[in-house]
């Protein structure tokens, strides 16, 4: 196929049946590279929640092939990391079996915890594309993850742009400083070197689609095709400007995301002015995840098909405010970037529902989590459950009730928490009715409950959302109730660290999503 | 079809296995005599409201041909039987009216999930419907510990409310699954006698019987899923026991299960949800005996049907067997949009790519094949049958590589003239010719099965370059070539009868127990006496139902199982020992074998950390031996066997040609070929677009090794 392809393409562009074929391979080839990578994987994150990508970009850091089953957080990122490569080690200082890395937030995925490799690979001597991975570490050291953490330096180890290998050999030095600096060095850097293994793979299986200009002349032809889909889809929106407001619990203060979307023809620009400043919390969230978090919910509304690459996104901007919580200054902190991120597809939710309103949902509530630790029959654990809560109704039917959006967590099962840390659950129940009002019902939220049963004190750190502001409806539906959390029947603070001891009860309750549109109407006298 | 023409009377001594799989559109059956292994094929219409039906039509025929052949018809030994029912109950949603008792504080379990997505992108995505709604399903109070320590106790009087509350919702299956009821069944055992005592003829389904492994939504719905079909498949089994008793008096009955052996009438009947992957099960089993009768030790079995195609790792002559599945998907190639059902079952993946897969233009401009399917009604374009769009059997038929005058040995005509209608008005669409959207489809459909098959493989640490590919399925050899050229697999085998490929899988098919225990300890503090006694029980119990299917005892090869993981991973993997009796000295071994396993996978061992096994497992297996079958004489001599040439297309070299046709089965063993050619046969064809080696071997399978890649 690939001497084929290659005397098509000195005939002019790719037909529909040559590029699908083309493309289809390049994805596989992608997949089966992120499909070794996740067996080799530490990372319990990266094993059940796909928490990594693989990426594939040509020469000058475009995206050309992305591995499928990535999250959102991952929209755009690592070919933005590959140029941000490019700038620090220029093209022409490139040499086959380099390996370049970093975790910096700016440039990465917008927390530290995630680290990104990227290797070029040369035919015949001439740079022709990038294989490139970032995933989630199993610990990046610092401090545990907290919102409470005002700067970056405390979240863990940086590292800058570096090359982790020259030609083929690793970087010592490199590779001692981050061995020092993270709790499990064996598996931290064990991911790191699966990292590079993907890339190599992706290398070798990679060499017949090398030759010529194949890559190039397929990137131009996938983007093309992207942009054009993306555009259309954008033209359908009649021009304007739609806003919409949302807020967050915050902390002192409430914290509010100012969303304008302007549509003029093929291109749509969101504008977040007006949004809070940046705080010394864990929770700024850096462009490159504004973008991402933007970028996916403009594609599940517009066009849900069209790969995550520069054409797709072409006529899709953002910006935010310099110093702003969705465009925050060094050394700002950004551990827990979704709690903010979260409700970015919201705010875009909200802003296009009247000109979409087939389309959106309603406010729901994005996922909260407990994490315990300690000493449990003799051995350290840790055990994180993710709680999800109710999402909002749209105009066709109710919202879902306890299920993870925007990100995808799933919860651990009873038993398992239950086999690993001393606690003993009450119940994992649907809060029934707690669903916003409306013509559609907002999806209910959760109740989680447990007590615990050791003797040995339990460190438990909560993250929760939508304890103070309640997820609004759309249209005249009605609010999803509040989420709350209660220690022995008082409700108490989760920014705050806790240590739980035995018989403590605690009760965690997730919010309802908001209703879609005024509630049928009863006869009169009758609520 | 009488593919025996001997006249000899059977000799004394002799008896016969018999087949039979209930399809979709067909019921199949296959009888081979034993020793020598002739066989016979049977095929009728599948009745769908009385499935017995077909099966009882089938055996009476392939009796009859036997017959014919022999003078009179042997004793017939055993009926192994594989059915879509349970697959078919749950997805049409046609099963029991089912109540749920479980642990007070988890009555939403089957609603809340694992509250995950399957589809990122989708904003309106349907979430599978649980089997059991709210207001059937009863809290009961008691609770087990996660060390299987009762911390409450179930009080009488919350077992007579249960029963109580559950004669007052009119149901006839009710599914039990408590917490922790993995490690200790006493709950659950307790409420199973007193609903037997005081609601007789309810059948109950307890969780530690039919799936003891840890995870109470997965194990929830796998125990809901069991007691929802089995009141239909009992009955079913009750009545084809009563059929096959008034055709062969002698015969006992054999099931086959999902993990790739079979089981006893009796235990299929208890645990029907075991049956649910049987089909897929059989075809692998099918490639793997014709593996093994050629000595090969890695294979990619690889099925290609109307709707799907299904393609298995097997290495070192088995089948891996997984221990969860999905059933009933909302979409069938989704991933997490199903019911999860904790059964061993041959670990294969399913790809929307069959005959039947339609081809459209997408948002992007781009020409994509399947998941969509034409199904057998209105079925492809060229059947006549009312189906307006392109498919890829309408594809092949205009590259040549289906004969419109031979397509199910000349019963049905294909029409070129439909197909081209079909795929002109894809062409029109596309600015392309009739020729390359053809092309376009078969190329596109072959890179997608490919492409599957290619991260299958690399999931379980393999490279196919090593494989031989061992074609089954209706479609499979037509488009076997062409995937294993994508793979850069070297060889491929096409067995006999790929249309009735099932069955010999059935007949293939050792007897087959599986236990599991979960019990989650490290390996170094695991309480062996305990082990023990549950090694034990799961072997007496395990035992009893290989007795109940009449298998020697002699004749079973037990080996114990363990999932396993560094204490603090997310993933197991599967670790295996042969039988031994657990103590504090088996837990090198299992250490070992851990080791070995971990470092095949992952290439490195994880220093300092601390393996733990999550489950137990025990699995009694009979050998599975080489079984030879042959159709006998009525097929010799290759003089005849030319059936002239035909104009296909090359991908390899991007164009068509003049490729001589032979008819299969009139190829002695021992012939030598050169692709490109094809082969035909009555349910299927052998496609080589390509420079081949083609080998008839001398169980008539066909070998072709590939000589031109690019």
């Amino acid at each position: 196929m690939s001497a084929a392809a290659g005397r098509k393409k000195a005939a002019g562009a790719f037909d529909p049946i040559e590029l699908e074929i083309l493309w289809k391979r390049l994805v596989s080839i992608v997949d089966e590279a992120a499909a070794t990578f996740v067996r080799t994987s530490f990372s319990t994150l990266v094993r059940d929640a796909n928490d990594f990508a693989v990426v594939l970009t040509d020469a000058q850091g475009r995206s050309l092939a992305q591995s499928t089953m990535s999250i959102p957080s991952f929209i755009g990122s690592l070919p933005a990391t590959v140029r941000h490569f490019l700038d620090r080690f220029p093209a022409h200082t490139l040499k086959p079996g380099d390996v370049m890395i970093t975790n910096d937030p700016w440039m990465g995925t917008g927390h530290i915890h995630d680290v990104n490799t990227a290797m070029p690979l040369f035919h015949e001597g001439r740079l022709v594309a990038f294989a490139a991975v970032v995933s989630h570490m199993p610990d990046i050291g610092g401090r545990l993850r907290n919102s409470g953490i005002r700067e970056i330096y405390e979240e863990g180890l940086q590292i800058p742009r570096l090359k982790l290998m020259h030609a083929g050999s690793a970087d010592p030095a490199v590779v001692a400083f981050i061995s020092q600096n993270i709790r499990v060095p064996e598996q931290g850097m064990g991911d790191i070197w699966a990292q590079v293994s993907a890339c190599r793979m992706l290398e070798e299986r990679l060499q017949p689609l090398l030759t010529g200009r194949l890559l190039d002349d397929l990137g131009h032809e996938i983007r093309r095709r992207s942009e054009a889909a993306m555009r259309a889809a954008i033209r359908r929106l009649p021009d304007g400007e739609y806003t919409s407001r949302v807020e967050h619990d915050g902390f002192e203060q409430r914290i509010v995301i100012a969303c304008r979307i302007t549509v003029k023809g093929d291109r749509l620009a969101i504008d977040y002015a007006g949004s809070s400043p940046q705080l010394p919390r864990a929770v700024n969230v850096v462009p490159i995840y504004t973008f991402a978090y933007s970028a996916y919910p403009v594609k599940a509304l517009l066009c849900p098909d069209v790969p995550n690459n520069e054409g797709s996104f072409a006529p899709v901007s953002t910006r935010a405010p310099a110093g702003s919580i969705l465009n925050p200054e060094y050394p700002a902190a950004s551990g827990g970037r979704g709690m903010i991120g979260h409700l970015l597809p919201p705010a875009i939710f909200t802003a296009l529902a009247d000109v979409l309103p087939d389309r959106v949902w309603a406010s729901g509530s994005a996922n909260s989590s407990v994490t315990m630790s300690g000493e449990h029959r003799g051995h350290r654990f840790a055990v994180i459950n993710f709680l999800n809560a109710g999402q909002g109704a749209t105009a066709s039917r109710d919202g879902y009730s306890v299920l993870s959006f925007p990100s995808n967590l799933g919860n651990t099962p009873i038993e398992v928490i239950e086999s690993l840390a001393p606690m003993q659950v009450v119940c994992r129940s649907i809060r029934r009715g707690t669903g916003g009002a409306g013509r559609h019902r907002g999806g209910d939220g959760l109740r989680f409950e447990f007590v615990v049963i050791a003797d040995v004190p339990v460190v438990t750190s909560f993250i929760m959302t939508r304890l103070k502001s309640a997820p609004p409806g759309l249209a005249g539906g009605g609010p999803g109730a509040l989420g709350r959390l209660e220690l022995n029947g008082c409700v108490i603070d989760p920014s705050d660290h806790w240590v739980l001891k035995k018989g403590d009860h605690v009760v965690m309750e997730t919010a309802g999503g908001g209703g879609y549109g005024a509630p049928v109407r009863r006869r009169t006298g009758q609520r | 079809m009488t593919l025996n023409a001997s006249t000899t009377r059977h000799p004394a001594g002799r008896s016969l296995r018999i087949a039979v799989d209930i399809g979709g559109t067909f019921t199949d059956g296959l009888a081979v005599l034993l020793p020598g292994g002739r066989i016979w094929v049977g095929k009728c219409l599948t009745t769908p409201d009385d499935p017995g039906e077909a099966v009882s039509t089938v055996i009476a025929d392939l009796l009859r041909q036997v017959a014919q052949a022999g003078g009179s018809a042997p004793r017939v030994g055993e009926v192994v039987h594989g059915t879509t029912l349970v697959t078919n109950t749950l997805i049409e949603r046609k099963g029991a009216r089912t109540a749920l008792l479980t642990t007070t504080g988890i009555g939403d379990a089957l609603d809340i999930g694992r509250e995950l997505r399957y589809d990122l992108y989708d904003l309106d995505l349907q979430l599978p419907e649980p089997l059991v709604p709210r207001d059937r399903r009863i809290e009961v109070a008691g609770r087990m510990d996660a060390l299987g320590t009762e911390v409450a106790p179930m009080a009488d009087a919350a077992v007579a409310r249960a029963v109580r509350a559950l004669a007052a919702l009119d149901v006839e299956a009710v599914a039990v699954c408590l917490l922790h009821g993995y490690l200790n069944d006493a709950h659950e055992r307790r409420l199973k006698a007193g609903l037997q005592t005081r609601l007789p003829g309810l059948a109950v389904s307890i969780s530690s019987a039919v799936a003891r492994e840890i995870g109470e939504y997965e194990r929830m719905s796998t125990t809901v899923a069991n007691a929802y079909v089995q009141p239909l498949v009992a009955r079913y089994l009750d009545q084809l026991q009563g059929r096959i008793g008034a055709l062969a008096p002698a015969a006992s009955l054999k099931i086959m299960v999902s993990s790739g052996g079979f089981t006893s009438g009796a235990a299929a009947a208890e645990t029907p949800i075991t049956l649910l992957e049987s089909g897929p099960a059989a075809g692998v089993l099918s490639a793997l005996n014709t593996a093994r009768a050629n000595g090969l030790d890695a294979i990619l079995a690889f099925d290609m049907g109307g709707t799907t195609a299904k393609a298995c790792v097997a290495v070192g002559g088995e089948p891996l067997v997984a221990h969860s599945f999905e059933c009933a998907r909302v979409h069938r190639f989704k991933r997490g949009s199903g019911l999860p059902i904790l059964i061993p079952s041959i670990d294969l993946i399913e790809i929307g790519a069959g005959g039947g897969s339609i081809a459209h233009v997408n948002a992007m401009g781009l020409l994509n094949v399947g998941p969509e399917s034409a199904g057998a009604v209105p079925g492809p374009a060229c059947y006549q049958r009312g189906g307006r769009e392109a498919t890829v059997t309408d594809a092949d038929l205009l590259l040549g590589y289906l004969n419109p005058d031979n397509f199910l040995g000349g019963e049905m005509k294909l029409s070129l003239a439909e197909a081209t209608a079909a795929l002109g008005r894809l062409a029109r669409s596309l600015r392309l010719t009739v020729d390359q959207v053809a092309r376009g489809i078969v190329g596109i459909v072959n890179e997608n099965m490919a492409s599957a098959a290619r991260i299958h493989i690399a999931e379980k640490g393999h490279d196919p370059r090593a494989f031989t590919l061992v074609a089954t399925g209706g479609a499979g050899p037509l488009h076997a070539l062409e995937v294993a050229r994508l793979l850069r697999i070297p060889r491929v085998l096409a067995t006999i009868a790929a249309g009735a490929g099932s069955c010999l899988g059935l007949l293939a098919a050792p007897a087959r127990v599986d236990r599991a225990w979960s019990n989650p300890a490290l390996l170094a503090e695991t309480d062996w006496s305990a082990a023990a006694r549950v090694m034990q029980q799961l072997r007496d119990d395990a035992q009893a139902e290989l007795d109940s299917a009449g298998v020697p005892a002699g004749s079973i090869v037990w080996s114990i199982g363990a999932q396993m993981r560094y204490l603090g991973q997310g993933h197991s993997v599967p670790v295996s020992i042969p039988y031994r009796r657990l103590d504090a000295s088996a837990a090198a071994a299992v250490q070992r074998a851990f080791e070995a396993c971990y470092r095949k996978l992952y290439g490195a061992l994880v220093p300092g950390a601390l393996p733990q096994v999550i489950t137990w497992r025990l699995t009694g297996r009979a050998t599975m031996k080489r079984h030879r079958f042959r159709w006998g004489d009525a097929r010799a001599g290759g003089a005849d066997a030319a059936r002239g040439r035909r104009r296909v297309f090359l991908p390899v070299r991007g164009r068509f040609a003049e490729v001589p046709v032979f008819e299969r089965y009139a190829l002695a063993p021992g012939t030598m070929l050169a692709g490109p050619l094809v082969l035909e046969e009555r349910e299927s064809t052998l496609v080589v677009p390509m420079a081949a080696e083609v080998a008839v071997l001398p169980d008539y399978t066909i070998s072709v090794t590939i000589r031109e890649f690019e």
